[in-house]
C-alpha cells in the first residue's frame, strides 16, 4: 500500500516536472503567438451551392452554418398585419411589405398554408440576389452571431459565373454587409485547394449541376470547362421510376408526412392505407409539394440507389440483393434491378434517348472527354492523374468506382481523390475556400473597402483571376 | 491533487499502518509558495528544488483570439514582410518594356501588331509565364486565333531581340543564358505536341498490337541469349574447351619463335599458341589466393598462367564505364572494319580462311587473326589504288591514243614514256598470261583481291612488306624479278597462318 503511495507520488511529481520542462522558452510561446496573430484575420467563409449555403471561420475543417438554399416566401395580405409573426424570429425575414421569407432549419420544411417554395439559383448561378442576400446574412448574423463588418469574407462562385454576378455579390458585400475585405474564389479551384492539388480534373457533381473543370495551377482552364444539369436528369429518372406504375406495383404516391394525418402498416408491395390532412391539402402550394416530393425521391435515391461498378449488365443488377424502402405514406416495396438503372443516368444514355431528346445533358465521361479534349495534349496525362471527386451527388453509391473503372478504360494511368469523408465531400468548395483564406500569403489577394470605394467594381476581375 | 492521506480521509478509509508525516512537514514551507505553481506541485518538488529558480516567472499563456470583440477593426493596406520561408523562391521573370522605336526598329512582325504585342506582354506578365493558362485566357479582341506556340514564339522572339539589341551591364556569359532561356524552336515544339497527340489517340488495337510487338522482341530477345548460351556449351562441349574460367586464358609453355613483335611479345608473355588452354588449372585456389598476392608479380602470373591485359587508356577514372568487366575472349574477336569488312572477308574466303570462328581464341591466336586482318585490309586498300591508277592511266591512255591519232605521230612514243604505261603493259602482259581475261582494270575491280598481286608489278614491296607482318619471319623483297614468288609465297603464309589459327 505505501509502496503504491510513494510510487504514485513519484510519478506525479515526475509528470509535473516534465510538463514544465516542456515549456521552458518563453520566446518561443511568444513566436507562435506572434505567427497567429499575423495570419489571424478570422475570415468568414461562404459558400452558395444550390442545395445549401456554408459559412463558417477560414481555418475551420467543418462550416459552422449550414442551411437550406431553398427558402420559403409567404405573402401576406397588405391587410393582415395582426398575422405576423414576432420580428424577432431570426428564421424570418420581410422583403418589402407584403411578404416574408423563411429560412434555415425551420424555413421551408415547416408547412405553411400558401407558402411558396423558391430557390435563388438557377443551374448553379444566382438569378435572385434579394434572397441571397438574406440567406447570408441569417447564416453569418443569425446562426453564427457574427457581425459581417468585422471579417473579411470569402465566397464561392462556380467556374461558369458571370462578371457582372460576382460584382452585385461584391457590391452586396461592401454595401450592404460593410465588410471591410472580399474576395470571390472559384469552387473548383478551391476543391481542387481541399484536395491538396493545384492542378488537377475537379469532377464536381451537385444537385442540379455536373462539372469538369481543369485546373492548372490555381487557374481554371475556361476552355476546358464544362458541365451539363445531369443530375437533375438522374432525379427526374428516379421520379419517372416511382411514380409510374409498372408490372410488380402501381405508381407510388410521393406526399410527404407532413400531409399525411395517419398511416397502417402495410404488408410489402400492399396498397398503403393512411389518411391525408385534408385541411392542409387546400393551403399547400405546388412549389412546396413538389420541393418536397423532390426531397422525397432524393431520399429515396440515397438509401436505395446505385450504380453497377462495371457498367450495365442485367446479369450482375439482377444478383444483387434489392433494398426495402417505405413512404412517408406506409408504402414499401423491395426495389431490386431498377434502383441500378438510376446510377446509369450519370454515365450512359441509350442511343435512343440520344436521339429522341437532342438538349440531352451530357454524361460524365462525356463530359470528361469534352473537357480534356479542350486540355493540351501535354496536360491531360497530369490532369488524369489528378482527378478530384467532390459535390454531394458524388456520394451517390457507387460512383467513384464506377468512375474509375470508366476512367482506367480509357487512361492508363488514373488516379482519383475522392475523400472518404461526406463533410469533406459535400463542403469541398468551402474546405478549400477556408484552407485558402486562413494561408498568411493569401491576405494580399483580399479587395478592401478601399479598393473597392476607389476602383469600383473593376477590381473584382482584376483580382479575382 | 489530492495527497494519499487526504483521499482516504475523504473516502473513510482507515490509515495506512504508519502515519504520514507529510502534512505537516510540508505546510511550513507552503507559506511561501511563490506565484505561479500550484499549491500541490510546490508542496511535491519542495524549496529547496533549484528547479523553482528558473521557473518563477509566471507561465504566458497563449492569448485567446479577440474576434471582432472590443473595438472597432480598422483594415488598410500596409507593407509587410513576407516571413514564409519559401517566399524567397518565388523568382519572377523580368518582364520587358519596350518603346515605340524600339518596336519599330526590331520588333516588327508581319503576323503581328504593336497592339497584340503589347497584349501579349501584358498578360504573359499577369500570369507570370503560365502558358497553359496564357493561352487558355488570351482574348484579343479582332485578333487572329493563336495556338499556344504562337504565342510563345512572339513572346520569346520578342524577348530575344530585345536582350540582344540593348546594352547589356553583365558579362556575356549572362547574357547567353538569359538568350538561351528564351531559346524556342516552333517547328519542333509542334512536332513534339502532334507526336504527343498521336501517341494519345493510338486505337486500342494499336496499343494491344504495340504490346504484342513488345512482348514478342522480348521472347525473341530471350530466344537469342537461350540459343547462344547453348551454342557455346555445344562448342565447348565439341572443342573440350572450357572457357567458362575467367582466370585460365594462356597456357603455361615458353614463347614461341612466332613472336617476333615486341608489343606482342610483352603482353602475351611468351605463350605458346598452339598448346590448350588447361581447364584444370582453373582451382578456385588459385582464385582464393590471388587477392593475397601483389598484383603484378610476374613469376606468380607465369606460374598460374595469368596474363593481365593492360586496362584501357581510360581507365583512370574510378566509374563504372571505365570498369572493365572479365570477358571470354571469343566474345571480342577481331573484325574487319565494316567499310571494308565485306571485301576483306572475300578475300579471305578465297584463301579459305572464315575470320568469324576461331576454334582456339587463345591470346596469340587472336593477335594473329588481328594481324591477318590488317594485312588484308591493307592488301585490299593496295587493290583499290592500284585499280584506281590503273583507270587513270587507262583514261589517260586513251586520250594520248586520241592525240597521237590526231597528230599522228607514232604510238610507240609511249612506250619509253612514264612507268604507269610500264605498269599498264605488264599488266596486260600478265593478264593475258594468265589467261584470265583482261576484265580486271574496270569491271573486274571488285572480283579478286588476291589476283591483283599477280597482275600489279609495282606491287611486290608493298605487298611483301605486308607478308612479312603477317609472317614474323623474313622473306626475300628481291624486288620486280621476284614478285610472283614473294606473293605466291606470302599467300601461302597467310594460308598457313590462317590454318594455324584456326587450329
Amino acid at each position: 500500500m505505501r509502496e503504491a503511495e510513494q510510487t504514485g507520488h513519484s510519478e506525479i511529481v515526475d509528470q509535473s516536472r516534465n510538463f514544465w520542462n516542456a515549456r521552458p522558452s518563453t520566446p518561443r510561446i511568444l513566436a507562435t503567438d506572434f505567427f497567429a496573430r499575423v495570419d489571424e484575420v478570422s475570415a468568414l467563409v461562404i459558400d452558395i451551392g444550390t442545395s445549401s449555403v456554408r459559412a463558417g471561420y477560414a481555418g475551420d475543417d467543418t462550416p459552422k452554418a449550414v442551411i437550406p438554399t431553398t427558402y420559403g416566401l409567404l405573402k401576406t395580405a397588405p391587410d393582415a398585419d395582426s398575422a405576423m409573426p414576432d420580428a424577432t424570429d431570426p428564421t424570418q425575414a420581410t422583403t418589402g411589405a407584403s411578404s416574408k421569407i423563411y429560412m434555415g432549419q425551420f424555413g421551408p420544411s415547416v408547412w405553411r398554408a400558401g407558402m411558396e417554395v423558391s430557390n435563388p439559383l438557377n443551374d448553379g448561378l444566382i438569378h435572385d440576389f434579394e434572397p441571397i442576400t438574406a440567406l447570408m446574412r441569417h447564416a453569418v448574423v443569425d446562426v453564427m452571431r457574427c457581425n459581417p463588418s468585422d471579417h473579411p469574407i470569402l465566397v464561392t462562385e462556380p467556374a461558369w459565373n458571370t462578371p457582372a454576378n460576382r460584382e452585385r455579390m461584391a457590391e452586396i458585400m461592401f454595401e450592404e454587409f460593410q465588410v471591410p475585405a472580399f474576395y470571390i474564389a472559384n469552387t473548383g479551384v478551391l476543391n481542387a485547394f481541399a484536395a491538396g492539388k493545384g492542378s488537377a480534373l475537379v469532377i464536381d457533381v451537385g444537385q442540379t449541376m455536373a462539372s469538369v473543370t481543369p485546373i492548372v495551377d490555381g487557374f481554371v482552364l475556361r476552355k476546358g470547362l464544362v458541365y451539363s444539369p445531369l443530375p437533375k436528369l438522374v432525379h427526374a429518372h428516379a421520379r419517372h421510376i416511382l411514380t409510374n406504375p409498372n408490372q410488380q406495383r402501381r405508381g407510388i404516391d410521393l406526399f410527404p408526412h407532413q400531409l399525411v394525418a395517419n398511416k397502417q402498416q402495410v404488408e410489402v408491395g400492399a396498397p398503403p392505407r393512411f389518411t391525408l390532412r385534408e385541411d392542409r391539402l387546400k393551403g399547400t402550394t405546388d412549389s412546396w409539394r413538389n420541393w418536397y416530393e423532390a426531397r422525397e425521391v432524393e431520399e429515396w435515391i440515397q438509401s436505395v440507389a446505385g450504380v453497377l461498378e462495371q457498367g450495365w449488365n442485367d446479369q450482375v443488377a439482377a444478383s444483387r440483393p434489392p433494398r426495402q424502402y417505405e413512404f412517408p405514406t406506409g408504402y414499401n416495396c423491395w426495389f431490386a434491378q431498377e434502383r441500378y438503372s438510376v446510377g446509369e443516368q450519370f454515365f450512359w444514355h441509350s442511343p435512343q434517348l440520344m436521339a429522341s431528346n437532342p438538349s440531352l445533358p451530357k454524361t460524365i465521361p462525356a463530359l470528361i472527354t469534352e473537357s480534356l479534349r479542350a486540355c493540351d495534349p501535354e496536360l491531360r496525362q497530369v490532369l488524369v492523374g489528378n482527378v478530384v471527386l467532390t459535390g454531394g451527388g458524388s456520394l451517390f453509391a457507387g460512383f467513384g468506382d464506377r468512375l474509375s473503372a470508366e476512367l482506367a478504360r480509357s487512361f492508363p494511368h488514373v488516379k482519383i481523390h475522392s475523400p472518404g469523408n461526406p463533410v469533406e465531400r459535400r463542403y469541398g468548395g468551402w474546405l478549400g475556400g477556408s484552407v485558402l483564406a486562413s494561408l498568411g500569403t493569401f491576405h494580399q489577394l483580399w479587395i478592401s473597402k478601399e479598393e473597392w470605394t476607389e476602383h469600383g467594381k473593376a477590381i473584382v476581375g482584376q483580382r479575382c483571376k | 491533487m489530492a495527497n494519499s492521506s487526504e483521499v482516504r480521509a475523504i473516502l473513510d478509509l482507515p490509515s495506512s499502518s504508519t502515519p504520514a508525516p507529510a502534512p505537516k512537514k510540508l505546510s511550513v514551507p507552503t507559506a511561501r509558495k511563490p506565484d505561479g505553481i500550484s499549491r500541490e506541485l510546490f508542496s511535491l518538488i519542495g524549496p529547496s528544488s533549484t528547479t523553482l529558480v528558473a521557473q518563477l516567472a509566471k507561465p504566458r499563456l497563449k492569448q485567446k483570439p479577440n474576434l471582432g470583440a472590443g473595438s472597432k477593426i480598422k483594415w488598410q493596406w500596409r507593407a509587410f514582410k513576407n516571413e514564409y520561408p519559401f517566399a524567397k523562391y518565388n523568382v519572377q521573370r523580368p518582364t520587358f518594356t519596350y518603346s515605340e522605336d524600339e518596336y519599330t526598329l526590331h520588333l516588327e512582325d508581319s503576323e503581328w501588331t504593336k497592339e497584340e504585342t503589347d497584349y501579349l506582354m501584358k498578360i504573359v506578365a499577369e500570369y507570370d509565364t503560365r502558358w497553359y493558362v496564357i493561352y487558355d485566357r488570351y482574348e484579343f479582341a479582332g485578333g487572329v486565333a493563336r495556338t499556344m506556340e504562337d504565342l510563345k514564339d512572339r513572346y520569346c522572339s520578342v524577348c530575344r531581340k530585345l536582350v540582344r539589341n540593348r546594352p547589356w551591364a553583365g558579362d556575356e556569359n549572362s547574357k547567353n543564358a538569359l538568350l538561351s532561356s528564351y531559346q524556342f524552336d516552333k517547328e519542333r515544339e509542334v512536332l513534339r505536341k502532334r507526336y504527343v497527340a498521336s501517341l494519345e489517340n493510338r486505337t486500342p488495337e494499336q496499343i494491344a498490337e504495340e504490346e504484342a510487338l513488345y512482348m514478342e522482341i522480348k521472347r525473341l530477345e530471350q530466344n537469342e541469349r537461350k540459343f547462344k548460351r547453348e551454342r557455346d556449351d555445344l562448342l565447348r562441349t565439341i572443342a573440350g574447351i572450357d572457357s567458362g574460367l575467367p582466370d585460365i586464358v594462356e597456357d603455361e609453355l615458353p614463347a614461341s619463335s612466332m613472336s617476333s613483335d615486341p608489343k606482342r611479345s610483352k603482353k602475351r608473355n611468351g605463350a605458346d599458341l598452339d598448346s590448350p588452354s588447361t581447364p584444370l588449372m582453373s582451382t578456385p585456389l588459385s582464385r582464393a589466393a590471388r587477392p593475397s598476392l601483389p598484383p603484378k608479380n610476374s613469376a606468380y602470373d607465369l606460374q598460374h598462367c595469368i596474363t593481365r591485359t593492360e586496362p584501357p587508356a581510360a581507365a583512370t577514372s574510378a566509374t563504372k564505364a571505365a570498369h572493365q568487366p572479365a570477358y571470354l575472349r571469343s566474345f571480342k574477336l577481331p573484325f574487319p572494319k565494316a567499310a571494308q569488312a565485306q571485301k576483306v572477308t572475300q578475300a579471305l574466303a578465297e584463301l579459305g580462311v572464315s575470320h568469324t570462328r576461331l576454334v582456339m581464341p587463345t591470346q596469340g591466336n587472336v593477335a594473329l587473326l588481328d594481324q591477318l586482318l590488317e594485312a588484308t585490309t591493307a592488301l585490299v586498300d593496295t587493290k583499290k589504288a592500284v585499280d584506281k591508277i590503273e583507270f587513270d592511266i587507262q583514261v589517260l591512255k586513251n586520250r594520248l591514243g586520241m592525240q597521237g591519232a590526231a597528230a599522228g605521230t607514232a604510238a610507240e612514243e609511249g612506250d619509253g614514256g612514264t612507268e604507269g604505261m610500264e605498269v599498264d603493259d605488264g599488266n596486260d602482259a600478265d593478264g593475258d598470261a594468265d589467261g584470265e581475261g583482261d576484265g580486271d582494270g574496270e569491271d573486274g575491280r571488285a572480283q579478286s583481291v588476291l589476283k591483283t598481286h599477280f597482275n600489279v608489278r609495282t606491287g611486290p614491296a608493298v605487298n611483301v612488306h605486308l607478308l612479312r607482318g603477317f609472317c614474323g619471319h623474313g622473306i626475300d623483297t628481291g624486288g620486280d624479278k621476284a614478285a610472283k614468288a614473294n606473293l605466291i609465297q606470302g599467300v601461302c603464309c597467310v594460308k598457313f597462318m590462317a590454318y594455324r589459327v584456326h587450329r
